[in-house]
């Protein structure tokens, strides 16, 4: 399980955040309110990507499987972390 | 060495054996796994057959779609064309859509998957073979029925996504919408079988050794398929449930004008229709990531990155299902983070594309067939994914949307992204499964006219949308300036046409199916497929030290074609596969297979009448279909979950295997997971269509029932669970007489249905009827999908009563008691939810 929450932290986050715009925008609608949700939202799934970057890069892999998962881990997490401030950005720019 | 299961991996040290293998012990697998002759092909269950049949049964209404779409070119390539009437040119774009993305394009990625995986993975089989043979018989002969209704005008007519109110009894009286509704059912249980085969194949029957990271890369790309389809199809299920409940019983789930909302529809549909495309367009990727390090002759540049990007393409294509609806009044802000999604998508596609390209590069290509299907699909999946971008972008999509442009858009995607690789596909791993390769010279011709002909036809649509011709009109008047375009787009049809038939020609001269004597490896794969192989896969199942094992040890064919590797033969005399950790692929038992079986045949079809004749309103038939379906899907189960007399085997070289494991480590549990997951997104969406239909219609609800028979409903609901629990407790007691498995078992069915009774007996009460409102309709639909857990719960309990009277539930531990047991804890916690959902938001 350890294997696979690491493998797939960043993207799970990813997709927490998007869900959650979702249902930001859905009942609340273009407000500023809804604005300052996606910002709360986007800062708190960014550290929790951070988070998971840290205990990423304290794992120490003894494999080459575990290497694997260590560098797909770092990867996805980056990714996600833009795509996180991407998914954000509209609540900025309408 | 870190291990998973406490296996030590030094044991594999010990392959390839030098022994001389027993007299006799091929000649043994050879007859346990002997092909089926005649009438027993109906009973065939192995994935040789059953891929076959598959591939050619998707294969036939891929031809069946694309004859539809010549005759709408026809009647298009002219304006004012009398060839096809309004009705039923409208019966026709929508048999063309439904049947290509139900009937082909998925049955087709994951028929490719039955027949290549086990071989792949180096297991015997898939891990439910009978599983398999049923999704591919209810899949076929529903699908040729659903087909038919076309002779008979009675074909859907509503588009492939099928809008309400378009499709509701107000304007679609008849019952061709039902056809949709009904029809497809069957279609969605194939794929969620498929499924659940392909997931637990994946992460469970993969060799020895083949760790995460030296799996090949199509096998990522099947588990990914595997994950969404079980995530995407629940809602399209739903979706058709709830507009079959409104045509049937006057639900008005999408009818605002009694608090439902016809959105609701297309909120559902696309949560499917978008991750759709990506569960066509992955296996695809997958496929051709396989084919271009092959015909690169070089490992795949960026193999993790691809594997990245399958996983990312999993999650976020279930984030972007708006983009379909940016013309329907959305809020701005939703509308921007979809567009957002929508163009961050096409990020992993990107890496794919910039991987097979340095492939090719950094490779020696190879310019034959298959590479020229995988160019060619590459070259016009790059436009599609442009004009994607486009289209993301949410002023020009208002300018765009219904409009020919978005046609040329998705065959663009599809064709380039799907269609052109599995040409690709069949001609690289046509020598795995036929005497003779396809011809490269006619597959050269056939690649040139179908690539010709896909760009003649589709490239002019992208300027008939801009020039204003909108989307599902059967015909158009003159001087519109769309004559040109529409004539070029019909002839290019026919040179696409000509391509298709091209290649059925190189087929029926070349291919000749066969399990041992095919072609072999003449384009040199380097992954286990490729391996010497009988009906039984490869006769031994090799250790695996690298992602492409072949190139890596040249010697490994040979040796495992002398059974040098693990279960050389047959341990307990009958089919056999091994079953590994997901992780590391550590051995950890040997799993007993079943063999050839008429009853997954009958179930599928009686499963598929009961479908079919529900739709054409016969009941009692149907009705009688539906119960011999049941029936038979219980007689298939009844020879399964048995113990052999062996308690652990020697599965070569002294690595001994137990035969028969209980608890969360079994396949079996695994796919009971998998099963609650698909039941639990349904009930998911249903809660997300209530709290959908509160948000935009409060104004139509009225109070909840009261709060305060939860205080009966919840108790029972936990006594249901309680009881089902202790049934397996009470199993592992020696001396247990009259409070059986059985019969705690029966009690929590009993208790699971007080619970959903009193919830039932509490709303009607209340005065709420489901008629009356979106509240009573999403209410009693939420009850009606518990009553129907508690339904199959009551079925367990007399099948293991049954199973019980006969000895056959056997201590301490038994699969079949513990599977139904999860099913009776996940009914209890899904009704209890619905108890305290329900009653939270009203008047």
């Amino acid at each position: 399980m350890r294997t696979w929450a690491l493998l797939l932290a960043g993207l799970v986050i990813w997709t927490v955040h998007f869900f959650a715009l979702y249902i930001v925008g859905s009942i609340w609608l273009t407000t500023p309110l809804a604005r300052a949700l996606t910002l709360a939202l986007t800062l708190l799934c960014t550290g929790a990507i951070a988070m998971f970057l840290v205990r990423a890069r304290r794992y120490l892999p003894e494999t080459a499987m575990d290497r694997w998962v260590r560098s797909i881990s770092l990867v996805g997490l980056g990714v996600s972390a833009v795509a996180i401030l991407w998914q954000g950005l509209p609540a900025l720019l309408i | 060495m870190r291990t998973e299961t406490g296996f030590d991996h030094s044991l594999y040290d010990r392959f390839p054996t030098s022994d001389p293998r027993p007299e006799g012990e091929l000649e043994e697998l050879e007859r346990i796994w002997c092909a089926p002759k005649g009438w027993q092909l109906l009973t065939a269950v192995n994935n040789n057959y059953i891929g076959i049949f598959y591939v050619g049964a998707a294969f036939l209404f891929f031809l069946l779609a694309g004859i539809l779409a010549l005759v709408m070119r026809v009647q298009l390539a002219l304006p004012l064309q009398g060839i096809l009437p309004q009705e039923t040119y409208n019966q026709f774009f929508t048999m063309h859509g439904t049947v290509m993305m139900f009937l082909f394009a998925v049955p087709m990625v994951e028929a490719i998957g039955v027949l290549l995986l086990p071989q792949m993975l180096a297991a015997r089989d898939l891990p439910f073979p009978r599983l398999s043979a049923y999704a591919f018989w209810a899949y076929f002969v529903g699908g040729l029925c659903f087909f038919a209704s076309l002779f008979f005008g009675l074909a859907p007519d509503g588009g492939w996504f099928m809008y309400p109110p378009y499709t509701s009894l107000t304007y679609s009286p008849g019952i061709n919408a039902d056809f949709w509704l009904l029809g497809i059912g069957f279609i969605e249980i194939s794929a969620i079988a498929g499924a659940i085969e392909i997931i637990v194949g994946v992460l469970r029957t993969r060799a020895p050794g083949m760790t995460l990271d030296k799996m090949p890369v199509y096998a990522w790309a099947m588990l990914v398929l595997g994950v969404m389809i079980i995530i995407a199809f629940p809602s399209v299920i739903l979706g058709t449930l709830l507009l079959e409940l409104e045509r049937a019983f006057n639900w008005p789930f999408f009818d605002p004008t009694r608090g439902g909302d016809a959105l609701l529809w297309q909120h559902l549909f696309w949560f499917f229709g978008h991750p759709e495309v990506y569960i066509i367009f992955l296996p695809a990727s997958g496929l051709v990531s396989m084919m271009v390090a092959a015909m690169a002759r070089t490992p795949l540049v960026g193999h993790n990155l691809i594997v990245l990007a399958f996983l990312a393409t999993g999650f976020i294509s279930f984030g972007v299902w708006a983009h379909h609806m940016f013309t329907t009044g959305l809020p701005n802000l939703s509308i921007g983070f979809f567009s957002a999604a929508s163009m961050a998508v096409s990020v992993p596609a990107g890496i794919q594309i910039f991987s097979w390209i340095a492939t090719f590069a950094v490779g020696r290509p190879r310019f034959n067939a298959p590479t020229l299907f995988l160019l060619g699909g590459i070259v016009t999946f790059v436009v599609g994914g442009l004009t994607g971008v486009m289209v993301a972008m949410v002023p020009f999509d208002w300018q765009a949307h219904d409009s020919y442009f978005i046609v040329a858009h998705l065959h663009y995607v599809l064709l380039g992204g799907m269609v052109f690789p599995m040409f690709a596909a069949f001609y690289y791993w046509t020598p795995m499964t036929s005497r003779h390769p396809l011809s490269e010279r006619l597959g050269k011709w056939a690649f040139w006219l179908m690539f010709a002909g896909m760009q003649v036809t589709f490239w002019p649509m992208h300027l008939t949308g801009l020039m204003g011709m909108p989307r599902r009109v059967y015909t158009y008047l003159p001087g519109r300036e769309w004559e040109v375009t529409n004539m070029i787009s019909s002839v290019g049809a026919f040179m696409l046409a000509a391509g298709v038939l091209l290649f059925l020609i190189d087929v029926a001269r070349s291919f000749r199916f066969t399990t041992d004597h095919d072609a072999g490896n003449i384009y040199d794969g380097g992954t286990l497929e490729w391996l010497p192989t009988g009906l039984y896969s490869a006769r031994s199942i090799p250790v695996v030290k690298s992602r492409e094992p072949l190139w890596e040890d040249p010697g490994l064919a040979e040796d495992v074609k002398a059974g040098r590797y693990l279960l050389p033969g047959s341990a307990t005399g009958l089919r056999e596969t091994i079953v590994t950790s997901p992780l590391l692929a550590e051995p950890q038992y040997l799993q007993i297979m079943p063999g050839p079986s008429v009853w997954p045949f009958l179930a599928a079809i009686f499963t598929a009448g009961f479908f079919i004749l529900l739709t054409i309103q016969a009941y009692t038939p149907s009705f009688t279909c539906g119960v011999l379906a049941v029936v038979c899907v219980l007689r298939w189960l009844w020879d399964t979950d048995r113990r052999v007399k062996e308690v652990t085997v020697d599965a070569g070289a002294g690595v001994r295997l137990p035969t028969y494991v209980t608890g969360p480590s079994t396949h079996g549990w695994w796919a009971m997971i998998i099963l609650l997951i698909v039941v639990g997104m349904i009930f998911v969406m249903a809660l997300f269509s209530f709290f959908y239909l509160f948000g935009v219609q409060s104004q139509f609800w009225q109070a909840p029932a009261p709060a305060g028979h939860l205080a009966i409903i919840l108790p029972a609901y936990l006594a249901a669970a309680g009881l089902a629990l202790l049934s397996r407790r009470m199993l592992a007691r020696e001396k247990t007489e009259h409070w059986t498995p059985g019969v705690l078992y029966l009690c929590a069915a009993a208790a699971l249905a007080a619970g959903v009774g009193a919830d039932m007996w509490s709303w009607i009460g209340s005065g709420l009827v489901p008629e009356a409102s979106g509240q009573g309709a999403t209410v009693y639909a939420l009850l009606s999908l518990e009553v129907l857990l508690v339904g199959v719960g009551v079925l367990m309990a007399c099948y293991l009563c049954a199973r019980n009277s006969r000895g056959m539930i056997v201590r301490p531990r038994n699969n079949s008691l513990d599977l139904c047991v999860l099913w009776v804890v996940y009914a209890a916690a899904q009704g209890s939810m619905t108890g305290v959902l329900t009653r939270l938001v009203g008047a």
